[in-house]
This record gives structure tokens, C-alpha cells and sequence, in this order.
């Protein structure tokens, strides 16, 4: 079959159309192999570097709108998260505490590496949706609205605790987690711990190393040397120039150690203020 | 070699010049001006009342993300709506013929817009970068504001060294997020992934025969390339028990899409974690390779093509 003449212009010839294809897969075909290779270097890196958040699985498929799963398919998963976090504060201010607790599931889901989904989280749940349950006077009596808080307290706990996990780091987590151990569980020893955790974090406040003390302070009855070990840590921890100017509460460390060694007869050689 | 250069520059600086006359990049750029410096206007929309006990965390980083979000997107439909008519255009106003008859190689032709895109994108970025300085230097003004407004409840308080070691503390915490230099990293990324997108749109209008297709092939290969990590490692670990179909399908992916989802680490800077310069390099470099080899086969494609 003749090929009409006002085809003939615009039609390459075999040989050429085969020259540019062989030079393309050439090109690509060199290319690919490295490329792989490559990617799967970055991957690594970032997997070590505990990047990006949950896998797009079914479930997370499931729980997100359409529109959703192709904003975080189109690499705008920081907007999803803070998008889908505006329902968290609608559902707060419905007391629709089941449905906020899914959508804070969802956000630290898509953005683990966010700590303040895991903090503002475990407050919404372990604070508001808790203190919600305890003012709940639907519930016929006092022991179903403690359970209810307790239930609230727990999963706010659940929700500190994995935010540590992805941000080990991040000093606020710890100290939250340490209050809520403190003013809502009451257990002061693992409140200490979590504050001295917080303490030892880049950036955390310096009033977070005398809370330790504090709480074993809130264990005196039967913890007393082990209150005393702390003080004696922290005054330790002070610069010379915050001991005389009483910064950071250095006064209220002295009183404490003071009052403790008078208290477990410290032999004035061991003690930190023998007069 | 430096008439060359020359030629390609000339190209490119035309390239720009057009690109800049264009009305709808213009309304796309004002928009995206908007967009970035009232990125503060999100922060509000955090958790509400946090911003009276001097907590900005949620804020902050609401600011950041629109802000980013915006320049991310802006500049994504500005590269695919200039580079998609970069040859369509030519070719329809018969400006391509009038070019190629002089001594300037098609090569040099197709390097040369790629380079005008390069600087528009470099203008573009640069302007919604500006704004967004501009509205993270706002959010800390009002941040610090706020924060001195809540120890100012005690009004004794900047007798206390305690309370004032608090308040340092607490505005370089906000100093801190705000100013933060891999902020610099976030927006080199998302510059890097618009040129990764540039060099994509520009191999397809090369064979392509409308701006039509050139965009939406583009936006197809955009959104495949934040899902190519999971074909690469679908088809990477797939043994017998996948069919030849599906291991062409998810082969052919991993093989020839660029792998966009690695540039999503701007969503960490974002959220505060820090990104090694290593790895940075690593990704940037990625994205140089890539943006020559797409640029090797748009020539060979371009050179062979009948006009």
C-alpha cells in the first residue's frame, strides 16, 4: 500500500524511528538499573531515619475519604494530618470522645514523626475526654463515670507512650506523660522517672529536674532516701551562681535536703549542709 | 561550546520573558502569594485556646505546613501549565521554524526552555519563599506577644529568675521552631522535586501532540511516582507468586517513574525532625540525575522528530 503523498512529511523513516527508539531504551535501559539501586539506597536511609509515616494500607484506605487518600497518594500527607486534626477539634467540642480518639489515631497514623499529634492526643484524651467521663451524669453512678475516666486516662497514656516510641526526644511527651502519671494515676514513682527523662532531653525546660524530686517528695512516707538522693542530685546540677542566687528554686532544694538530713540523721560529715 | 551556552541562555531568557507575559501564570503566582502569606490565618485553626497557656507547637507547625503546602502546590501548576505549552506553543505559532532555521540545534532549543523554566521556577519559589519568611516572622511576633501576655498575668513575674529563665525558654523554643534553618532544606526539596517535574512534562511534549495531554500524562506520572515505593518493593520481592502481568506492570513503574515520594521528608523538617545534610545531598543528587537523563531522551526524541 502507497503512503498518500501528504502523509509523506510527516512520517520517519523506519530506520530513523528504530535509531531514536534504540537510543532511548539505551538511555533508559542504563539508567534504570542505577536508578533502582539508588532509590532503594534512599529508602534505606530514611527507614533507618524512622522517616514517613504509616504504609497506605487498605485500612488507612478505608478510614480516609477519597479526596484524602489521593491528597497523602500526592505527597501532601502533613496536610491531610492537619486537616483530619480539625475534626479532632470539632469532635472535642461535640464530647464526641469515640470519633476524636479515631481521628487522632488517623493523624499520628499518617504523621508519627509529628510530635505534636501525640501531645495535644494524649491531652485530648487523657484530660478532656477523661474529666468529660467523670462529669458524665448520664451514667447511673459514680463507679461507671470512674471506669469511664479511667478507660479515657489509659488510652490517653497508650497514646504518650507510642509518641515516645516514634519521638524518643522529645522532651514535652515525657514530661506530659509524667504529669499524668503524677496528678491522675498518682504514681509518683513512674511520674519521677518519666520527668527525669524529660529532663535529660535537648531543649527541656531546666524546671523539669527538680519535678523528680518532687514526686519522690510525694513518696516521703516510705521513699524517703531516695527523695533525698534526688535533692542532692539537683543541688549537685546547679552552677555555683544559681546556688547563690537562688535560681531554679535552689532555696526549695536546700530547705528539702536540710529538712531530709534532719530527718535520716545524716552524720553531719556526709551531709550537704553540715551547719 | 560558549555560543552554545549562549544560545541556550538566550532561549531561556525568552523562555522566561514569555512565560512571565502569561496571564494565567500571573493569577497563579498571585494566588499562591495570597495563599502562602495567609497561611497564618490556618494557625488559629490548631487547637484553640492552646495559644493562651503559651503553647504554639500545633500552630507553628499549621503555619509551616500551609505555607510549604501552598509553594509546593502553586509551583506544581505553574511548571505543568507553562512547561506543558513551552512546544505545543511554538509549534502552533510557527515560531519554532523561524528558530530552527538558524544555526541553533534542536538540542540547544529544548535545553534552552528547559533552562527559562528553571529560572521561572527559580523566581517563583524565591517570591513565595519570601512571603512565607514574611508570615513566619509574623506568627512569632504574635507567638511571643501571647507568650509574654500570659506571664504578665503575674505581674511580678520578671522579678522571679525562675520565671524569667521560663520565659527565655520558652520564646526560644518559638524562636527556635520558627527560625529554623532546615526550613532552607524544606524548600530546596520542594524546588528540586518542580524541576524533577519540569524535565518529566518537558520529555512528554516532546512526542506530544497537544498541552492537554502533556499535563495530564504529567500529573499521572506525579501522582504513580509518590506510589513508586511500594511498586519497587512489591516488584523487588515478588517471586513466582505474582503473574507476569502484574510483575510487568509494577516492573515497568519501578523501572522508569521517578521515585517522588522520597521528597515527602519535607513533611519532617516540617514537623521538626532534623534531615541530615547526607541525606539531603543524597536526594538532590537523585533529582540532578534524573533531570539529565530525562533531558538526554527528551533530545534524542526531539532530534528525531518530524517537524
Amino acid at each position: 500500500m502507497e503512503i498518500p503523498a501528504s502523509h509523506m512529511s510527516t512520517c520517519l523513516p523506519l530506520s530513523r524511528r528504530l535509531r531514536r527508539a534504540a537510543l532511548v531504551a539505551l538511555l533508559l535501559g542504563l539508567w534504570a538499573p542505577c536508578k533502582i539501586v539508588w532509590e532503594q539506597h534512599i529508602a534505606r536511609e530514611q527507614d533507618l531515619l524512622r522517616y514517613n509515616g504509616a504504609p497506605m494500607t487498605r485500612q488507612l484506605r478505608d478510614e480516609l475519604t477519597q479526596g484524602l487518600t489521593i491528597g497523602v497518594l500526592s505527597g501532601m500527607r502533613n496536610i491531610v494530618a492537619d486537616f483530619i486534626w480539625l475534626q479532632v477539634t470539632t469532635e472535642w467540642m461535640n464530647n464526641e470522645w469515640f470519633r476524636m480518639s479515631a481521628y487522632i489515631n488517623l493523624c499520628t497514623a499518617l504523621q508519627p514523626r509529628a510530635p505534636v499529634f501525640w501531645d495535644m492526643g494524649g491531652w485530648q484524651l487523657a484530660w478532656n475526654a477523661s474529666i468529660a467521663a467523670m462529669l458524665d451524669r448520664t451514667q447511673p453512678n459514680e463507679l461507671r463515670r470512674l471506669k469511664a475516666s479511667r478507660f479515657w486516662v489509659d488510652r490517653g497514656l497508650e497514646i504518650y507512650k507510642r509518641g515516645i516510641e516514634n519521638n524518643p526526644t522529645y522532651w514535652r511527651l515525657w514530661s506530659d506523660t509524667g504529669m499524668l502519671y503524677d496528678q491522675r494515676l498518682k504514681d509518683y514513682r513512674s511520674a519521677a522517672h518519666y520527668y527525669r527523662t524529660a529532663s535529660e532531653q535537648p531543649n527541656a525546660p531546666v524546671y523539669l529536674e527538680r519535678f523528680s524530686a518532687i514526686m519522690y517528695d510525694k513518696l516521703h512516707a516510705n521513699d524517703d532516701q531516695a527523695a533525698y538522693a534526688e535533692w542532692k542530685a539537683l543541688w549537685e546540677r546547679l552552677t555555683p551562681e544559681q546556688r547563690k542566687m537562688k535560681i531554679h528554686q535552689g532555696d526549695r532544694i536546700e530547705s528539702e535536703i536540710r529538712r531530709l538530713e534532719q530527718k535520716l540523721s545524716i552524720p553531719k560529715e556526709k551531709r550537704v549542709f553540715p551547719n | 561550546m560558549i555560543s552554545s551556552l549562549y544560545r541556550i541562555f538566550t532561549i531561556g531568557r525568552n523562555t522566561l520573558t514569555e512565560s512571565i507575559r502569561q496571564k494565567v501564570l500571573n493569577v497563579l503566582l498571585i494566588f499562591a502569594l495570597v495563599l502562602v502569606a495567609s497561611s497564618f490565618a490556618f494557625s488559629g485553626l490548631g487547637t484553640p485556646g492552646l495559644d493562651a497557656s503559651g503553647m504554639f507547637d500545633a500552630q507553628i507547625k499549621f503555619v509551616k505546613d500551609a505555607g510549604c503546602g501552598a509553594i509546593g502546590i502553586f509551583g506544581f501548576l505553574i511548571t505543568l501549565l507553562s512547561t506543558a505549552q513551552l512546544i505545543p506553543q511554538e509549534l502552533h505559532n510557527r515560531t519554532i521554524y523561524t528558530i530552527l532555521a538558524k544555526p541553533v540545534r534542536r538540542s540547544e532549543f529544548l535545553l534552552g526552555k528547559f533552562v527559562g523554566m528553571v529560572l521561572l521556577l527559580t523566581l517563583c519559589t524565591a517570591l513565595m519563599s519570601l512571603a512565607f519568611a514574611a508570615t513566619l516572622y509574623w506568627q512569632e511576633k504574635q507567638a511571643v506577644e501571647q507568650t509574654e501576655a500570659v506571664y504578665d498575668r503575674d505581674s511580678r513575674w520578671k522579678a522571679d529568675p525562675g520565671r524569667v529563665a521560663d520565659y527565655n525558654h520558652d520564646v526560644a523554643g518559638i524562636v527556635a521552631q520558627i527560625r529554623d534553618p532546615q526550613l532552607v532544606e524544606a524548600v530546596l526539596l520542594i524546588y528540586f522535586k518542580l524541576l524533577m517535574t519540569t524535565a518529566i512534562a518537558l520529555l512528554i511534549s516532546t512526542f506530544a501532540t497537544s498541552s492537554i495531554f502533556t499535563i495530564v500524562t504529567t500529573f499521572l506520572i506525579y501522582l504513580i511516582g509518590h506510589m513508586e515505593g511500594t511498586a519497587r518493593d512489591f516488584w523487588l520481592a515478588s517471586g513466582a507468586n505474582s503473574s507476569i502481568w502484574q510483575s510487568g506492570l509494577v516492573g515497568f513503574i519501578s523501572l522508569l517513574i521517578p521515585d517522588m515520594n522520597s521528597f515527602t521528608i519535607v513533611d519532617e523538617i516540617l514537623a521538626g525532625n532534623k534531615v541530615p545534610w547526607t541525606h539531603m545531598l543524597n536526594l538532590l543528587g537523585y533529582a540532578d540525575v534524573y533531570i539529565i537523563v530525562l533531558l538526554a531522551v527528551s533530545v534524542v526524541i526531539f532530534d528525531y522528530r518530524e517537524i
